[in-house]
């Protein structure tokens, strides 16, 4: 069975699907390819979307748990041109939840007065704060230091054993499977075709271009591929002979039955662990950050000290029952930055992943500027800095 | 306190019979059952015995097996054992909220099935429940269920709970069972080599007959009716497919419903522990592969009775003391020679009760009418309360597994983890969508099984 497509995109995860969307509204042909492989990251994800939180370091406790014990100084913020992108990309949200309702009937739960909530609990978490603060400046809106009572005014649930907090206005949240599907079906409301199950086998090559890729679903002879494998996206490219640093890092999560919508208003974030509260009720407590190859196994260990960490910060949660948990693998990068746009290797072959933890909140100008950087448009948000080919020192 | 050389989850006859193999061989066994007491649900014993009828004799047996090896059998009665993890880590939570980790060196999955009921119109109404959840009322506390009460489905469970009802004093209107009459009487043909079990089933017939109970044939429940709780059950024959003919609806005033379609395995734990599964609708659906002794894909896992293809309590019973043998053979306390003059008594005893079992597993098969009593409007998952016209639209617009399913629809995504919906939501998907029920798959199963809290699982781990 052979088919053709102008542009085929390879995985149906948030990044994909917005790929997808971004070039089936740009009138591409598109075939969007998902192997529906068990652990992908936007399954796992609880859909924070913090282009603040997440840039400054502050977004996912375990990990300044990690860098504290080992540096004392807390990670280094990303780069500034990645906050200005997830910032970006985060505005993109209102608009795009209201196409994509209008296009194909999905809400995808996004909230614009969520905020998050990073919250201090000892003087070398202040130290780290207060800079961390007077370094964001206030280029995106007013990031907050709170008192004690400031944070008990709004949220009376949280423990009193506390500092401060820093408020980031601007980071709320969005359901990640409901995005991702509505990317999808949007995707398809343009015209784009959707294989599930189809897993990637090869690349036909030809004078430097790929002509074709063979999939469990047949072959199908396009103009350009991207590679929105998420954590798999190195074996895909691979496939192509082409090398880069992708690596799984799993994150794993619980959740609790649903609550009275409402109980938690923020979403909160501290040393130990995330929670946040979805539009049904349930919390998701999350997540761990660990090299661990494929495996998507939940860990006892690891669901124990989530709990203790959300009891920490909310002791109310105690007495709540845990619904599951699960665990997905996040696509990470050496400098932690996504791999977007034209690989060097193969003329047509484009890359949309390494979202690593923010993959959710760059889905929509990632695709925006993956769409336009395949059709050879000039991207609303510079590439650059994203290429694949910084690596090229570790590659080589 | 060292960690038990076997941990056997569920303390029914496959369980109770797996430790009292294991632990005649010397080795130390953990059984673990979220019940008061063991026996599981057939061999349940009463919590109140003045108001409760006698325990079955079997069961007590058993329990009088497991009393005399206690130096070799710890029970863990009450507790949950909710996951599974990296090989053989087994998490149990007791009722005052402690956690810990079992770390044996075999397991043994006993942990039986649950009961099928299909949705159809009213069936979350008060007062409709399940024969197995009056049996638990009738047989702990002595508690009737109701004071007119209908039972329906198929199976002959159906009739036991019956008796079981008409002994506590209720009058039960009708017995429906939705298979045909000749296909059960055709049972004597396929069960002469197990007389005791056919004979069991003839006294509840006459018990029945004597009270009065009638035993319809080839008719199913199409609705329950009422306003704030169920006052009345209409009903209607069926054709072979349990399609019914709803010309000829007649509707009974009851005030409790029972509905029963069979049971399914409850595989999380096996699924959990990456056991392979394979799907086998004739014993309830998707269930651990197992070779001939009962040993899992997973190396130190093994599983028997119900939870493993549901088969009844004498089958159970005689594969738990199989797998609790090659349990033992596996941690060396017993010989191959040994094992293999054990294992054959038992595997006679399996052959014998296996035609009996293959045949009421045919007129108990699920047919596709009763598919068609689910409305537009009808619950297809009651943790997250959705509707059929919620999950169709969700099916029809390219969500035909369980993941992507749950994600666009909520179905599945509620606490049970779709263990209750899923076996007869996966038919109707199936259906729709024209897959296969292969193809659709198990719902995952993820940590926790059962309810435990956050602060359950953040208590300091005591090491046993």
């Amino acid at each position: 069975m052979t088919s053709t497509a102008d542009v085929v995109v390879i995985g149906g995860g948030a990044i994909g699907s917005s790929v997808a969307f971004a070039l089936a509204r740009r009138g591409a042909s598109v075939t969007l390819l998902d192997a529906s492989t068990p652990g992908r990251a936007t399954s796992a994800s609880a859909g924070g979307l913090w282009s603040l939180g997440e840039s400054l370091g502050l977004g996912c406790g375990v990990i300044l748990h990690t860098a504290q014990k080992g540096v004392g100084d807390g990670p280094a913020p990303l780069p500034r041109t990645f906050m200005d992108f997830l910032w970006a990309s985060n505005l993109r949200f209102p608009s795009l939840a209201a196409e994509l309702r209008t296009l194909c009937g999905i809400d995808i739960e996004a909230e614009s007065a969520t905020g998050l909530l990073y919250l201090v609990y000892d003087d070398e978490q202040e130290r780290h704060a207060s800079r961390i603060v007077e370094w964001a400046g206030s280029d995106h809106g007013q990031v907050e230091r709170w008192t004690p009572q400031h944070v008990h005014n709004r949220e009376p649930l949280i423990t009193h054993d506390l500092r401060s907090a820093i408020h980031f206005p601007g980071d709320n949240q969005v359901n990640p499977m409901l995005l991702t599907e509505a990317l999808k079906r949007g995707a398809c409301a343009k015209g784009a075709r959707f294989i599930a199950e189809a897993r990637v086998r090869a690349f036909r090559c030809s004078n430097g271009r790929v002509v074709a890729v063979e999939s469990d679903k047949g072959t199908i002879a396009c103009g350009a591929v991207v590679n929105a494998a998420g954590a798999w996206g190195a074996q895909i490219a691979r496939l192509a002979s082409i090398e880069i640093p992708i690596q799984p890092v799993r994150g794993q999560i619980i959740c609790t039955e649903a609550l009275r919508p409402g109980t938690l208003r923020s979403n909160l974030s501290t040393r130990d662990c995330y929670i946040l509260q979805k539009a049904h009720g349930e919390v998701i407590i999350g997540s761990t950050t660990e090299y661990c190859d494929f495996n998507t196994e939940v860990r006892y260990e690891d669901m124990c000290s989530l709990a203790a960490g959300a009891i920490r910060a909310v002791p109310a949660l105690r007495n709540v029952t845990l619904k599951r948990a699960w665990a997905g693998l996040r696509p990470g990068t050496p400098d932690e930055l996504p791999i977007l746009g034209p690989a060097a290797e193969l003329e047509n072959f484009f890359h949309a992943t390494g979202g690593f933890r923010t993959g959710i909140v760059a889905a929509p100008l990632t695709g925006e500027v993956v769409a336009a950087s395949v059709l050879g448009q000039t991207p609303e948000f510079p590439i650059e800095p994203f290429l694949a080919h910084r690596f090229q020192f570790l590659t080589a | 306190m060292s960690h038990p050389a076997i941990v056997i989850i569920g303390g029914g006859p496959a369980g109770m019979s797996a430790a009292v193999a294991a632990a005649t061989q010397g080795l130390a066994c953990t059984i673990v059952d979220e019940g008061f007491d063991l026996g599981g649900q057939i061999y349940r014993k009463p919590t109140n015995p003045a108001r409760a009828p006698a325990p079955h004799p079997r069961g007590e047996n058993l329990r009088a097996e497991i009393a005399r090896l206690a130096q070799h059998i710890s029970v863990r009665t009450g507790d949950s054992a909710w996951g599974i993890f990296d090989g053989l880590r087994i998490a149990v939570t007791s009722p005052d909220e402690h956690t810990e980790l079992l770390q044996p060196q075999a397991v043994i999955l006993a942990p039986g099935a649950h009961e099928l009921v299909p949705p159809f119109p009213g069936w979350t109404l008060p007062g409709v429940m399940t024969p197995g959840a009056a049996q638990i009322l009738i047989k702990t506390m002595g508690v009737a269920p109701g004071k007119r009460v209908l039972v329906a489905g198929t199976g002959p469970f159906l009739l036991a709970v019956a008796c079981q009802l008409v002994d506590a004093g209720v009058h039960v209107v009708a017995v429906l069972e939705a298979s045909s009459r000749p296909a059960w009487l055709s049972l004597p043909l396929h069960g002469f080599r197990t007389p005791e079990i056919l004979a069991e089933g003839l006294a509840y017939l006459s018990k029945l007959d004597r009270a009065h109970v009638p035993v319809r044939y080839g008719r199913i429940v199409v609705t329950a009716q009422g306003e704030t709780e169920l006052n009345a059950v209409e009903h209607a024959p069926v054709d072979a497919e349990w399609f019914p003919d709803n010309n000829r609806i007649e509707i009974e005033q009851v005030d409790t419903l029972l509905v029963g379609y069979g049971f399914v395995p409850r595989v999380q734990l096996a699924q959990m522990a990456g056991c392979n599964l394979e799907l086998r609708p004739d014993v309830g659906g998707w269930i651990p592969v197992r070779d001939r002794n009962l040993a899992t894909s997973v190396g130190g896992i093994f599983a028997a009775g119900d939870g493993a293809g549901v088969a009844g309590s004498l089958v159970a019973a005689f594969e738990g003391q199989l797998a609790g043998m090659t349990a033992a053979r596996f941690l060396g306390a017993i010989d191959e020679a040994t094992f293999t003059a054990a294992r054959y008594p038992v595997e006679q005893e399996l052959a014998r009760l296996k035609p009996l079992r293959r045949a009421l597993d045919k007129i108990s098969a699920l047919q596709p009418g009763l598919m068609s009593l689910v409305r537009d409007d009808t619950l297809v998952c009651r943790c997250e309360e959705v509707t059929w016209r919620e999950a169709r639209e969700a099916v029809c617009a390219g969500s035909t597994t369980y993941r992507s399913l749950k994600m666009t629809s909520r179905a599945g995504m509620g606490a049970c983890q779709g263990r209750f919906c899923w076996p007869f939501l996966s038919r109707l998907v199936a259906a729709e969508a024209k897959c296969s029920l292969a193809d659709i798959g198990p719902p995952s199963a993820r940590p926790p099984l059962g309810p435990i809290t956050l602060g359950a699982l953040a208590s300091e781990p005591r090491d046993k």
